[in-house]
């Protein structure tokens, strides 16, 4: 037996290498879940159908669109891969592997959060791509746009992971759970409609999904109309994931009551 | 931070008690173990082995008491006492879906170790446990046995100096079962703590330097494996049926007739926990013939772990309210 012992006294690991042990998490969670079909369903192919579903027919330029299809991806695959992966771990046990070893709650979360940002920064500039290639879309400002699909899916993840503490350790009832929350959601972030083109109570509503910042701003970052401009939008969307973080932290450090 | 201090036990249990709900799994066990031990944990099913592990890896909480590895306590220094733990659990649970090494490196890189220790390290653990071969295999593709070197070499990547092992042989066939043993004889060498649960008495015999018994959430017995061994073969029982039923006095005269423990009524039979068993047959037709009985059927039952727990167990009573 080769391996030696490192004897002494056990120590706390350091913030830089927890960020390591979240983005081993992270990676480790691309390699398994990135390429399961449930993934591709729910993360792509649902927001597209859905999308279609409630637009086409409509007598729009097809650019006008892209800001609501690209948001829809957006919160779609940034939401799935958590709900998806923790349950299936939980139900595998191979999550308590995580447990074994000394990783903190928020490093964990951290590791959930990034693999599921990763998943939809790709999957939300797919959208992006074929707008501006073949539908005509114009990028009139790239910071907004940037801001938008990365902060928008920065901290719309966290909404994913957070969903994916509660229900079961069934994948399926967590998808169902999932999908209750994110369906009605989708009518009121101003995907479809723009949201000042809403009527007034809808409008308040949608100040409460943070679906609805991500939006604005890359209508914005596409040259059309925004609601609540860009530094309102940014700024919110960053509340919104610290809180929806710090909820999954608090989330996650009660496993250990119950059983 | 702690310093270690020589004679601070490996591991420690005070008073420690997990509760579920109305059922009790551990119920204020108190133990220690010291560096370099193994130490076995050997139970029926349900006694509360997991749940013990479990407290000690601050993956359930505990409802009372305190468990400590090197004198940290579990809730409270959860993370340091995790970076210096192993656990090889009741299930295999690898990650299936990527192969060997893969999940030795994402396991040593849970423990902060760098990537070129990370490489090195995969390395000696697949040569020790001989998954060479398997190494770019998907870890969902190996056998249940190699699964169970997988988790073996997963929970001693970082060098941990404790390691805990559930059942690390349930459920493997002989061979593998051998090999495994072998495997963990040779890891004793290097002065890790082993906390090893079993039901099976002959692995916790051939591996362990001391045993504790644990019943019910209770430990029964903390000894060497021979004194334990000791006990059992005092539990060794006969089974006697005679044509009619015995009443308390005869049960109670039977027994003080010869080197009879204990009386155990059964259906339509009676056990009968003695040391020496010829010696008990003889008393046992002398009683017969003396009381007018006639015996119907007669067998010497080799002691079961679960003899050993009823020994264990009740002790001082000698009268079958344990059917
Ligand atoms: N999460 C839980 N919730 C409720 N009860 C539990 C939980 N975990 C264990 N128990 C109960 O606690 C008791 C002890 O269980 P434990 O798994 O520790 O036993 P064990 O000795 O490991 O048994 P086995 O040999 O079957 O693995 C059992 O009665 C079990 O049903
Ligand atoms: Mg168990």
């Amino acid at each position: 037996m080769e391996v030696t012992l490192d004897a002494g006294v056990p120590q706390k690991p350091g913030v830089l290498s927890e960020l390591m042990k979240s983005f081993s998490i992270a990676i480790k969670d691309m390699k398994i879940y990135y390429f399961k079909p449930a993934i591709l369903i729910f993360g792509i192919l649902f927001p597209v159908a859905i999308f279609f579903a409630f637009t086409v027919g409509r007598n729009v330029d097809a650019s006008a669109l892209f800001p609501g299809l690209i948001a829809l991806t957006l919160f779609f695959s940034t939401t799935t891969v958590g709900p998806f992966s923790m349950p299936w771990e939980r139900l595998n046990r191979t999550f308590e592997r995580i447990l074994f070893a000394p990783v903190s709650v928020s490093a964990l979360a951290l590791g959930k959060t990034i693999s599921a940002v990763v998943f939809g920064l790709i999957m939300s500039v797919v959208p992006l791509l074929l707008g501006i290639l073949f539908f005509g879309s114009r990028v009139s400002n790239a910071w907004v746009l940037f801001l938008g699909i990365f902060i928008g899916n920065a901290s719309i993840a966290n909404m994913g992971t957070l969903i994916s503490t509660f229900g079961s350790k069934q994948p399926q009832n967590v998808m169902l759970l999932l999908n209750l929350i994110r369906l009605p959601m989708m009518f009121m972030s101003g995907i479809f409609v723009p949201i000042f083109e809403l009527p007034h109570w809808a409008r308040i509503v949608s100040w409460f999904s943070p679906v609805s910042y991500a939006t604005d701003l890359i209508r914005c970052g596409l040259g059309f109309k925004d609601y609540f401009g860009p530094l309102i939008s940014s700024l919110v969307l960053i509340a919104f994931g610290v809180l929806l973080f710090l909820a999954c932290v608090l989330r996650m450090t009660a496993w250990n009551r119950g059983d | 931070m702690r310093e270690k201090e020589s004679g601070t036990p490996a591991l420690e249990a005070l008073n420690l008690t997990k509760r579920f709900g109305s059922v009790t799994a551990v119920d204020g066990i108190s133990f220690s173990v010291e560096e370099g031990e193994i130490f076995g944990f050997l139970g029926p099913n349900g006694a509360g082995k997991t749940t013990t592990i479990r407290l000690f890896l601050n993956l359930t909480r505990p409802s009372s008491g305190e468990a400590r590895v090197f004198g940290l306590d579990s809730v409270r220094n959860s993370i340091e006492v995790k970076s210096i733990v192993g656990i090889v659990p009741d299930v295999s649970n690898v990650f299936s879906e990527i192969s060997t090494t893969a999940n030795i490196l994402f396991t040593a890189s849970l423990y902060g170790i760098g990537r070129k220790e990370r490489m090195s390290r995969m390395q000696d653990l697949l040569e020790t446990m001989g998954l060479s071969e398997y190494s770019e295999k998907k870890a969902g593709q190996l056998s249940y046995g190699l699964k169970r070197r997988l988790a073996i070499a997963m929970s001693i990547v970082h060098s941990p100096r404790v390691v805990f092992l559930d059942e690390p042989t349930s459920g493997l066939d002989v061979s593998s079962s051998r090999e495994i043993r072998e495997l963990l004889r040779n890891l004793k060498y290097h002065g890790t703590t082993f906390f090893l649960t079993t039901h099976n008495m002959e692995e916790a015999n051939e591996l362990c330097n001391r045993i504790a018994v644990i019943d019910r959430g209770r430990i029964i017995a903390v000894d060497t494996p021979e004194r334990l061994r000791r006990e059992a073969t005092e539990a060794q029982v006969i089974q006697v049926e005679f044509n009619r039923v015995l009443d308390e006095n005869e049960q109670r005269q039977l027994v003080s007739l010869g080197p009879f423990h204990k009386i155990v009524p059964m259906k339509d039979s009676y056990k009968l926990f003695t040391g020496d068993p010829e010696e008990a047959i003889e008393c046992v037709f002398h009683f017969a013939f003396s009381n007018d009985l006639r015996i119907c059927g007669l067998n010497t039952l080799k002691p079961t772990l679960e003899d050993v727990f009823v020994k264990l167990t009740d002790r001082e009573a000698s009268f079958g309210s344990h059917a």
